[in-house]
Parts: C-alpha cells; structure tokens; sequence
C-alpha cells in the first residue's frame, strides 16, 4: 500500500467534499487555462474602464429628466475618435484642463492616460462658429429656434447672442428650469470634451 | 540562467535606486503635490473639536500661505469672497470651524506647471468640498500659484477660474 502525507489525505478530503459539477463551474475543468483566462479578463477590464468607459455618478440636478442626481452612467472617451462632437450629445468636461505650455499631441495624450475624477455632463446645443442665444427660454441658434426634445421642463432664460470660436461648443444642462446664476453652461473647449455619455 | 538572474538582479536594483531617488530628492512637482495633500487633510474637519485644536489647525492652515497671500474666491450663487494676507486665511479658517459641523476638502485632478528657474509653479485643479449635512458638494475649478521660498513652497495666490468661459 502506497504511503499518504497527511496534505495529500486532506486534499483527497477536500476534492471528494465539493461536488465535481461546481468544481468544474468555479475553476473550469483546467485550472491553469482558468487562471490565465482571468488575468486576461481582469487586464481587459482594467483598459477598458480606465481608458476608454468611464464610469460616471451623476451629482446634482443640472441634467434633470435626462440623469437624475444619483445616477451611475459612462463616458466613452472613444467617441469622437473619428468624428467631432455633435449637436445634442450629452458629453463629460474636464475641469482641470488647463495646462497650456504642453504641446497638442502630449496634452490629448495625457488626457487619455490620466482621466479626470470629476467632470461635468453637459449637452452640446451650440456648434463651433455658431452664434447662439436663449430667447423665451428657447435656444436660438444662427437665428433659428432649436428643436430640443429632451427640453421637458419649463425655462424663462433670456440670454444675448453669443458667437462661438473654431475650437469652442457651447454646452448646457437638461435641467433650465433653475435660474442660469445657478447653472453651469457656456463655451467648453474641444479638449475639454473627455467623451459622449452612454447608457 | 545565471546570466539571466543576475540582469532580472540589476534591473531590480535600478529600479530600487531610481525610486529612492525620487524619495530622498523629491522634484518640485512632487513637493507641491505633497503639499497639497496636507492642504487639504487640514483643511478638512470632523465635529466634536476644541477651542484649542480648532486654533492649532487655523494656525496650521495659514501656514501654508506666503505672508502676502491673496485669495480670490468667487463661486457665482454659493459663495464670494477675498482674503488677502495670513490673518484673514486664519480668521476664516477658524471661522468655518465654528460654524460647519463638518468639512471634507480633496483635490481630485491636479496639473502642475513648474516655471523653468523652479522658483514658481502655477497649479490648475479641482476643488472638491463636502460640508455635512448637505447632498451636493461644492465642485470647483481653481489656480493656485505657488512660490518657492526659504519655507518649502507657499501658496501665493489663488482664484476661482469659469470652467465654462
């Protein structure tokens, strides 16, 4: 009879304890190829909600009906990778966008790598180059009123024509029916736009 | 093998001389950043402090501020304000000590741009502040301009900047 070390007996013990079906469930039938499978998964994981799907809880009332305070939703920072953004896109803002003496190219470069923790999430409504304003609470852009089907809630602003730079759009909340003292809105550089909301 | 181990060795042992370099001669990025995280763990409080550690902390707030600070704070409908010189950044400090139960101050994204003598740094970043007892916390884009002076880096200036122009 073939000798047993005590480990090897405790291992028998512990195999013949959990039934094969949620053995092969937990660790796979090859627990090496299972393992690899999960280091795979977690840096897969680990770029895409870095770099590219940034996972966003919403805070305040600015985008109110569209995303309620509280909300968790992403930003695709992928978005405008071949288009730029577009008219009713609900995009993040970094804040701290500010460093001016890198080049172009290093700067978009370290956005990507390091993304802001804080953002806002505005809705692009005014293009570069257009002129815009609010009459009666309606968007007005190049003189024409703006149909905005996501506009749910009731706005008085009055605001004079503002033209926007070949680099600027101008973004708003959802939510105008809070007087614009309180709302965060103008012009946001484009690279200031970190990506479209999704989800 | 033995060619192998010993390259994995250096490499190792670079990386460990490179990374007590940084510690033991720290850039002035790295100095400020420092800086900035004990700027925002004094700032912070919780309820249930003394008279005495209120003042020691005010104290201690206002040391990180060159003697002729100036501080432009300007958050349209929340809050308005000016201080100019250590006193005034004590006084408030001491004030928002007696009359918040509890206050929490991060710098989430910070972008530090050194001048090129290292004698300036101009800081782009976030102001995070929760008070207790309120939902929404107070999200801010701010400057501040640091000196670097016989004292380590003091902050010189700081204002609020329009996130949206």
């Amino acid at each position: 009879m073939p000798a047993q070390s005590p480990a090897e007996g405790l291992n028998d013990r512990g195999r013949s304890q959990v039934p094969r079906w949620l053995r092969i469930a937990l660790i796979g039938r090859n627990p090496k190829v299972t393992l690899v499978r999960a280091a795979v998964l977690a840096v897969l994981c680990f770029i895409v909600f870095k770099f590219i799907l940034l996972h966003i809880r919403v805070e305040g009332i600015s985008m109110l009906p569209t995303y309620a305070d509280g909300s968790a939703h992403f930003v695709n920072q992928l978005a405008y990778l071949w288009h730029e953004p577009r008219r009713g896109d609900v995009v993040g803002i970094r804040f701290s966008g500010g460093v001016t003496n890198t080049p172009t190219g290093v700067h978009q470069a370290a956005n990507w790598l390091e993304p802001p923790h804080v953002m806002l999430l505005k809705r692009i409504v005014g293009l570069p180059g257009e002129t815009i304003a609010f009459v009666n609470g309606q968007a007005v852009i190049n003189g024409q009123v703006l149909d905005e089907p996501y506009e749910k809630l009731p706005c008085d602003w009055n605001l004079p024509p503002e033209t926007l730079g070949p680099d600027e759009y101008f973004v708003v909340g959802d939510n105008r029916s809070m007087p614009p003292e309180l709302h965060m809105f103008g012009k946001a550089r484009r690279d200031q736009i970190v990506g479209k909301a999704i989800l | 093998m033995r060619i192998v181990f010993r390259c994995i060795l250096l490499a190792v042992l670079a990386a460990l001389g490179v990374w007590l370099w940084f510690v033991l001669f720290p850039g002035p990025e790295r100095l400020i950043r420092q800086r900035l995280m004990k700027l925002a763990n004094t700032a912070s409080f919780s309820s249930g402090e003394s008279n005495f550690a209120r003042l020691a902390a005010a104290q201690s707030l206002a040391g990180f501020f060159a003697t002729n600070v100036e501080v432009d704070i300007n958050v349209p409908g929340r809050v308005q304000h000016t201080l100019v010189g250590r006193d005034d950044i004590q006084q408030a400090a001491l004030g928002a000590r007696e009359r918040l139960s509890g206050l929490k101050v991060a710098f989430p994204d910070i972008n530090i741009t050194v001048a090129p003598d290292k004698q300036s740094a101009t800081v782009d970043l976030t102001v995070e502040v929760s008070i207790t007892g309120e939902h929404d916390s107070i999200v801010q884009e701010m400057k501040f301009t640091f000196q670097n002076t016989e004292d380590g880096w003091l902050i010189a200036r700081v204002e609020t900047v329009r996130t949206l122009s």
